[in-house]
């Protein structure tokens, strides 16, 4: 089942990963601009900041690089990569510190929420929380810009599936905002 | 419907992934059902938070003024680390073997120079634009576009698989310029004084270089080009495409057709602003636009014409102005005998010559002459390219070069008819140049 979107004219990431292969390492230009927004959305969840993120998406990044001759299946590049940054992620990750930074950064945030350049913190934090197959759904529809159809066709499943799963996925994200909500409240008041 | 088959459709429903029949069922069904309608809004408020913040951080990765930053970086430590592997695979000192091979491991720092005037071809090529008299119009004035303090923008030379990317940030005369295939180079154009700042990141060296007359107008037109087609976009000779998805966006098409361009614009239908611009210029010339960023914050060290702190400035003459057939002629020979290794090229224009660019440099540096010499030849074969690039806009002319040799008298590789002349001027494979009359045109 590859149902695609009419708009999707751009090249797969099989062409890209095979490209760079083949010797053109300037096409992982392509991969990284693809997912970069992706990538940084859910390392900016795990590890509570801007350039804390920045620095393990780069990582990522260069790690995938070289490492994509080890990279079985092509079209899941994208799955693969955020399995590579949830290694470099917990790495980076030191947990009090990191939670600390977490704190700090929501009420920054709350602070600033008026600006419309203020990153969501807490949403991105909830989707980190996601089990892994519906967090690469989220990122991919909201921070890769695919449609449906376009995720149906890269994962291989059928748009009812993807569908279904983003439902599930929306509820779980409702579940995680309510519960940040509650602790916050928790701790305000204590 | 009830409400347990209605729940499990809602999220199907805000992302507008229902046929007519569901989605009017649903409707229809949220008239009477509060419970459904506060589940609806609940939904539709996450779903716009997601994509409200999915859009920011695109701003903030692709767009705007740390637009390319991590990209760039991570191309740059790719680079390095690269280099580190190949010198520890080379001197066998162990370590991982490089399992890719890199194709700008040329770029050291002592050819600089060679790379700049290199850059600078691509930089001025997309200035050549010639705009038939601005035939090209289409609907809906967007009046933000035309007073943007500033705007950004990727630029594809070819078709979205030529892999051929510049990055322009325009800050009202001045431009920054990145290109995909040369990773290190960045070119600040000013275009008020004609000069241009060209930025080695790995040699950390720059050099400045006149663009003044002809060069300098026709990428101060490029810019223009920019802001016509997109502010053209009012009466007649359009066509409208309808609505489509364009780059994971809902977007409106127009198509314009001018003398002797055909430009397609996507636009967001909410906003006006433009998503992405399709366009064919000439006979062989194509390029897209996407990426559209107006108005961000950008930093004014970013478009300085000060060599940063850090870099040392290369002294270098740099003419390309007033190209001639002679020196197109001289570009032919460059082209077949140094890149082609005796055969010219499968086809001439834009495109292939930015694709060519890195590899000349490498085979200039490869003959192993002098730094002035290799960047001579570079500048000649620039030079000739932009009188080709200027026939681009006014003439036919054709090009059959393709596997022929390097002196071969018998076969004619390029032909046109210079403005106001009744004969053509054909190019043949051992470069001399005849007069021909249209009927004796090679077939």
């Amino acid at each position: 089942m590859a149902e695609t979107d009419k708009s999707a004219t751009k090249p797969a990431d099989k062409y890209y990963v095979e490209r760079c292969l083949d010797g053109h390492p300037d096409d992982f230009r392509y991969l990284v601009r693809r997912y970069q927004a992706a990538l940084l959305a859910n390392l900016a969840g795990k590890l509570g900041d801007r350039d804390r993120a920045e620095e393990a998406a780069q990582e990522a990044l260069v790690r995938a690089y070289f490492n994509m001759a080890k990279l079985k299946k092509p079209d899941s590049f994208f799955s693969w990569l955020l399995g590579i940054a949830d290694r470099v992620a917990k790495e980076h990750e030191r947990k009090e510190q990191i939670q600390r930074q977490r704190e700090i950064v929501r009420s920054f945030a709350e602070e600033a929420s008026g600006t419309e350049l203020s990153q969501d913190y807490a949403l991105e934090s909830a989707i980190a929380g996601l089990p892994d197959a519906y967090r690469q759904i989220v990122l991919l529809r909201y921070y890769g810009g695919h449609s449906c159809n376009d995720i149906a066709g890269q994962l291989d499943m059928p748009l009812g599936t993807v569908t279904k799963m983003l439902s599930r996925a929306y509820a779980m994200l409702r579940e995680l905002l309510q519960q940040q909500k509650q602790t916050q409240v928790y701790e305000v008041e204590k | 419907m009830n409400c347990e088959k209605c729940k499990e459709l809602l999220v199907a429903y805000v992302e507008e992934l229902l046929e007519e029949p569901g989605k009017q069922s649903i409707a229809e069904h949220l008239k009477d059902c509060p419970s459904c309608q506060s589940q609806v809004r609940e939904l539709r408020d996450l779903h716009d938070r997601l994509v409200k913040n999915g859009k920011a951080l695109a701003r903030q990765t692709v767009g705007g003024q740390a637009r390319g930053d991590l990209e760039n970086n991570v191309m740059n430590q790719i680079v390095r680390e690269q280099n580190v592997r190949l010198k520890a695979a080379a001197t066998g000192t162990g370590g991982p073997r490089p399992t890719l091979h890199i194709g700008r491991t040329f770029m050291k720092s002592a050819m600089t120079k060679l790379a700049a005037a290199a850059a600078i071809i691509v930089a001025v090529t997309v200035g050549m634009l010639q705009l038939g008299g601005g035939t090209v119009t289409f609907a809906q004035v967007i009046e933000p576009i035309l007073n943007a303090r500033t705007m950004a923008f990727d630029l594809i030379i070819g078709g979205e698989e030529s892999g051929l990317t510049m990055h322009d940030i325009v800050v009202g005369p001045r431009i920054r310029r990145t290109m995909s295939n040369m990773p290190n180079m960045t070119q600040i154009i000013d275009l008020d004084n004609a000069k241009l700042l060209g930025l080695d990141a790995q040699g950390k060296t720059a050099v400045y270089v006149d663009i003044k007359g002809d060069l300098g107008d026709r990428t101060r037109s490029y810019i223009k080009f920019v802001r016509q087609i997109i502010s053209q976009l009012q009466e007649g000779q359009v066509q409208e495409l309808g609505e489509r998805v364009i780059d994971g966006q809902k977007a409106v098409g127009f198509i314009g057709k001018g003398q002797n361009e055909e430009v397609t614009i996507w636009a967001d239908p909410r906003t006006g602003l433009p998503i992405r611009i399709e366009a064919k210029i000439g006979q062989e010339f194509s390029f897209i636009m996407k990426n559209f960023e107006f108005n961000a914050a950008v930093d004014e060290s970013l478009v300085s014409m000060d060599v940063p702190e850090g870099f040392t400035l290369q002294k270098t003459n740099i003419d390309l102005g007033n190209a001639s057939e002679q020196d197109f002629v001289e570009s032919l020979r460059i082209w077949a005998e140094i890149i082609g290794d005796g055969t010219f090229p499968e086809a001439i224009g834009t495109e292939s010559v930015m694709r060519e660019m890195p590899k000349l440099v490498q085979k200039v540096t490869a003959m192993q002459v002098s730094e002035e010499k290799g960047t001579q030849i570079c500048m000649s074969f620039a030079k000739g390219m932009l009188f080709h690039q200027i026939l681009e806009g006014q003439g036919r002319w054709t090009y059959a070069g393709e596997g022929v040799k390097l002196g071969d008298a018998s076969k004619a590789i390029f032909w046109y008819q210079p403005k106001d002349s009744a004969t053509y001027r054909v190019i043949y494979g051992d470069l001399t140049v005849k007069d021909v009359t249209p009927e004796n045109l090679p077939k």
